[in-house]
């Protein structure tokens, strides 16, 4: 029996890192007793350690609530929990399209803020419902006149009746449940039509497979019914349906307006992508769902074992990261400096690092990262087509036709105030202006385009500290565009070293070069000898600084209670000699590897 | 021949550096001398068969202890233990708390040697390291030491301290070097983390010489201590000829010895094992266990054969004349230069080591950068 649509209610929630959305998650499922306090840890949805700890969501997951409205009938709530970087702005896409509104958290003591406001607009792309809520208000600094204020000045939605509640408290969250079912919509699509289901993210178990989480937008789904995946052709056999509770429960079927997992022995998330449209294979619909993409992987860097000993222990990690994270590529790669690695893709910077830290936590990895790269596109003069995404692959300049780089189409958004800053941001990151537009008196909208290879490396820190904040951002590859570009080197003491070298923009290359001579210089330890470091763009040399000789490295003292303790101290230094790189005769730290990154 | 080590925690006021196990404030020092003398009684029949030349109370601040404790706590280890006749005995002292009379009473306990803790000899950097004493009270300390008796004195002396130039390390030393002191200690500053100084020099309130100073002020003040006549015969110890200090000499042999008190370390053959074993650092569970009977022992630590030996290379190559290659044989059975094959002839290449028939040791360039060639022992 399917569940009567005019009580199903999808949504999500958005907000502000910190503004309370995981909190105000558990005190729904609180509320709704769909986890018993007791079992209440916090911020249920967000399972990945690095998630609780960063604040932040990078998978898309949801849960399932009942709620017993004052109308007296049983409502079925589905909670989807979006990520909410732009990193993963396809996913955020079509989680939302999955949901009918989207409640929209604004802190009652700091205000709007400017990342709220791109998955706002998002959710507007989809048609959602916004329900504002002001949060926080038991804190002695709330001001939610001021919030409802901007709620209705800078989004332009009313909001004067916005629910203010405390989410730690769980102060009018019953509120807000009424809310939710009165003012979002049901479902429509119909139940009778063939099935077609939106996949709003997939997860990998290592007993069920690959699952599909799905929202069924027409139709009904079964065990044991043969799907397909409209966008892929792929075709499986379902084994198990199911909800969130939050954790997984199979039911008998999914039903056109309700959201859950699909399990379907699939081998990996590779073969269920974010956006496909699964169909029946008896009865199939005659259309997927609009909004299909295929995420690529747009940054690039190479991933070395700390200890060479580690490359088949990460080659495994690798292996297991990406059942679980379909839009990570990889591929083997060797280096003169660190020796064998893999080259891997990520969609952005925030998908890196988090890459990056998962393998280092939960496969007890040490990594050496090289400084992310773009792919660029070379013609060599025989006419030949190679894209490159390693520096050190870049064919010799003599060689080179032309270069071309991915343009970005930057739009960025930002109180009246900081618009000064950022255009000058803009320009120096060889932005060129497109348009600005008064979305209304507080908020202007800079459309620029930008070269990815600028906002890969640390375009968004920056808008964050000259705008405090309040500009958000959100790019798409545009196209490429032919540009002149050139390989920065770098050598330590003669010696050239690869995993260093970049590609930049021939007017950026003497500043760039100075910086990272000046970084690397802060970040090389002391040796004996003196270490001189060199920038250069074939083989002419345009910035040096120089590490100057270690003087000394003896303990001082060392007496009876002493040696134990001084034999630990050799033998942590002696561990931190072997995390080193030799590059020739000098010994390079991991970090100095993405000092090319963390320069201003 | 194994060394007795007494410790003494007690301090008027913790100095800013100092990361040991040393108690400002009021403590039972009657309660602590009945522990110390209850320990010693303790290890009386473990330790039969030993015989020990060498006595050093240390601190804290040893001389702060009253005059008629240290003399029990004395009396306790000459009837304990097996004590060569005249030992070289050491007592530890800050200037403030000398006095001709305390002096007095520890030559006729058979103290022979005295070392003074000066640092420094400016007044800014002594305040600036939280001591207590000036120069002028080091220098009635030192007459009152001479007058007493004492003909073996040594000094210590720090540098790469908060607002010490070059040239005021060498007017200290030149201070020490003047009153012709036997001995002298010289330390460049270790900030140690949990300390005073650690979190001031972190939050900016205090700033130290960098590096490149602190290597000169060394390089410069071990030069100026050689024209004075006063040998390097350690990384950081200098002396008149026959006047190294033996106790700690010892140490550097990888030699046995007995630490008694507070946290006090020792390091002993068992029936052919090399054992260290630390004592309580807390006061109350030290004072606690020995008042009971019991080793107040904290932690006890079996070293296997590798380990000694490496330990062997590690404070051996301490001392400027190196390490005794028939020495080591005894001990090991097997010569270090066999042993250590590669580390030996990659330190030599690196100019860090000379070898001869008698001895390994570190080349004057080798003493700096001790810790690189100690990893390749390792």
């Amino acid at each position: 029996m399917a569940f009567p649509r005019e009580l199903i209610r999808n949504f999500c929630i958005i907000a502000h890192i910190d503004h309370g959305k995981s909190t105000l998650a558990d005190r729904l499922m609180e509320l709704t007793d769909t986890v018993s306090a007791r079992d209440m840890e916090e911020q249920l949805l967000d399972s990945m350690d690095i998630e609780r700890e960063r604040g932040i969501t990078i998978k898309s997951t949801a849960v399932r609530m009942f709620y017993t409205h004052t109308d007296g009938k049983r409502y079925m709530l589905n909670l989807i929990d979006t990520p909410g970087h732009v990193d993963f702005t396809y996913e955020v896409s079509r989680a939302l399209a999955a949901c009918e509104g989207a409640v929209l958290i604004v802190d009652a003591t700091q205000g709007i803020e400017a990342q709220t406001l791109a998955n706002v607009y998002l959710a507007l792309d989809n048609d959602l419902e916004i329900l504002p809520v002001i949060n926080k208000i038991d804190l002695p600094s709330a001001d939610p006149q001021n919030a409802i204020h901007e709620i209705e000045d800078i989004i332009g939605i009313p909001a004067e009746d916005a629910p203010q509640v405390s989410a730690k408290t769980g102060l009018n969250v019953e509120q807000l449940l009424s809310r939710i079912v009165t003012d979002f919509p049901a479902p429509t699509g119909e139940i009778k039509a063939p099935l077609r289901a939106l996949i709003f993210d997939s997860y990998y178990d290592n007993y069920k497979g690959a699952l599909s989480y799905v929202r069924i937008v027409e139709g009904v789904v079964r065990a044991g019914d043969k799907i397909r995946f409209m966008h892929s052709g792929n075709e499986f056999e379902v084994t198990e349906v199911g909800v969130f509770t939050p954790r997984w429960k199979p039911t008998d079927e999914l039903s056109a307006g309700e959201v859950g997992y699909i399990s379907a022995s699939i081998k990996s998330v590779a073969e269920t992508k974010v956006g496909d449209t699964i169909t029946l294979v008896d009865n199939p619909a005659p259309e997927p769902l609009q909004g299909y993409k295929h995420a690529s992987p747009m940054v690039f860097c190479g991933i070395y074992p700390a200890d060479g000993a580690e490359y088949e222990n990460l080659r495994d990690a690798l292996e297991k990261l990406i059942l679980n994270d379909a839009s990570i590529s990889y591929e083997p790669e060797t280096s003169q400096a660190l020796g064998y690695g893999f080259r891997c893709g990520f969609l952005g910077l925030l998908h890196m690092e988090i890459a990056q830290e998962r393998l280092e936590r939960e496969f007890d990895l040490n990594l050496v990262t090289t400084a992310p790269s773009v792919v660029y596109r070379v013609v060599t003069m025989d006419g030949s087509e190679h894209w490159i995404d390693n520096p050190s692959n870049l064919p010799d300049p003599s060689q080179i036709e032309r270069m071309e780089e991915p343009m970005c189409k930057a739009h960025i958004m930002t109180p009246p105030e900081y618009v000064g800053t950022i255009m000058e941001l803009c320009q120096e990151k060889r932005g060129i202006f497109r348009d600005m537009v008064y979305l209304e008196e507080t908020r202007v909208k800079l459309t620029y385009n930008i070269p990815l290879n600028e906002i890969i490396f640390d375009f968004f820190d920056n808008l964050k500290s000259r705008s405090r904040g309040y500009a958000s951002f959100d790019y798409e590859i545009e196209d490429y565009v032919q540009s002149d570009l050139v390989k920065l080197d770098f050598l330590l003491n003669g010696d050239m070293c690869d995993a260093l070298s970049t590609i930049v923009h021939r007017d950026k290359a003497y500043s760039k070069g100075r910086a990272v001579a000046e970084k690397l210089q802060e970040v090389i330890p002391r040796q004996q000898f003196e270490i001189p470091i060199q920038a250069a763009i074939g083989g002419k040399i345009i910035a040096r600084e120089t590490v100057r000789a270690l003087r000394k490295d003896v303990l001082a003292k060392c007496y009876g209670g002493d040696i134990t303790r001084k034999k630990k101290l050799l033998e942590k230094q002696k561990e931190g000699k072997k995390r080193m790189r030799q590059i020739g005769s000098v010994e390079l730290p991991s970090e100095a590897f993405m000092s090319v990154l963390r320069i201003n | 021949m194994a060394g007795i080590y007494v410790h003494i925690p007690f301090c008027k006021r913790k100095c800013k550096y100092c990361d040991f196990v040393s108690l400002a404030g009021v403590h039972d020092y009657s309660a602590y001398a009945a522990a110390l003398i209850s320990e010693i009684r303790l290890y009386k029949p473990l330790v039969e068969g030993r015989i020990f030349d060498t006595i050093f109370i240390g601190g804290g601040t040893p001389s702060l202890l009253p005059i008629e404790l240290v003399c029990a706590i004395v009396d306790e280890l000459r009837s304990c233990f097996d004590i060569v006749k005249s030992p070289e005995f050491t007592i530890e002292a800050n200037p403030e708390s000398l006095t001709f009379e305390k002096l007095n009473v520890y030559r006729n306990l058979g103290i022979n040697r005295l070392s003074i803790g000066l640092q420094s000899g400016d007044d800014d950097v002594l305040r600036a390291i939280g001591r207590i004493h000036d120069k002028a009270a080091f220098i009635n300390a030192f007459d009152a030491a001479r007058a007493a008796g004492f003909n073996n004195i040594n000094v210590d002396l720090m540098h790469g301290l908060p607002g010490q130039s070059t040239s005021s390390y060498l007017d200290s030393i030149r201070l020490a070097c003047k009153l012709e002191c036997e001995h002298i200690s010289s330390y460049s500053l270790i900030l140690e983390e949990h300390t005073q100084l650690y979190s001031d020099v972190i939050n900016g309130k205090i700033t130290l010489p960098d590096e490149d100073t602190a290597a000169e002020m060394e390089d410069s003040g071990f030069m100026l201590m050689n024209e004075f006549g006063y040998m390097r015969y350690e990384i950081s110890n200098f002396s008149k000829p026959g006047y190294e200090c033996k106790h700690n000499l010892n140490y550097w042999d990888n030699g046995e010895y007995l630490g008694l008190g507070l946290n006090a370390h020792s390091a002993m053959h068992f029936s052919n094992r090399w054992v260290r074993w630390a004592n309580e650092a807390s006061l109350s569970s030290y004072i606690i266990k020995a008042a009971n009977g019991k080793l107040p022992v904290e932690t006890t630590e079996e070293i296997d054969r590798d380990e000694e030996m490496f330990e062997t290379i590690m404070v051996g190559l301490r001392k400027t004349a190196g390490i005794s290659r028939r020495s080591f044989v005894e001990r090991f059975g097997i010569d270090p230069v066999e042993h250590y094959a590669s580390a030996i002839s990659e330190a030599i290449l690196d100019g860090f080591m000379e070898v001869s028939d008698d001895y390994i040791r570190l080349s004057n360039r080798g003493l700096d950068f001790q810790n690189e060639v100690l990893l390749k022992f390792m």
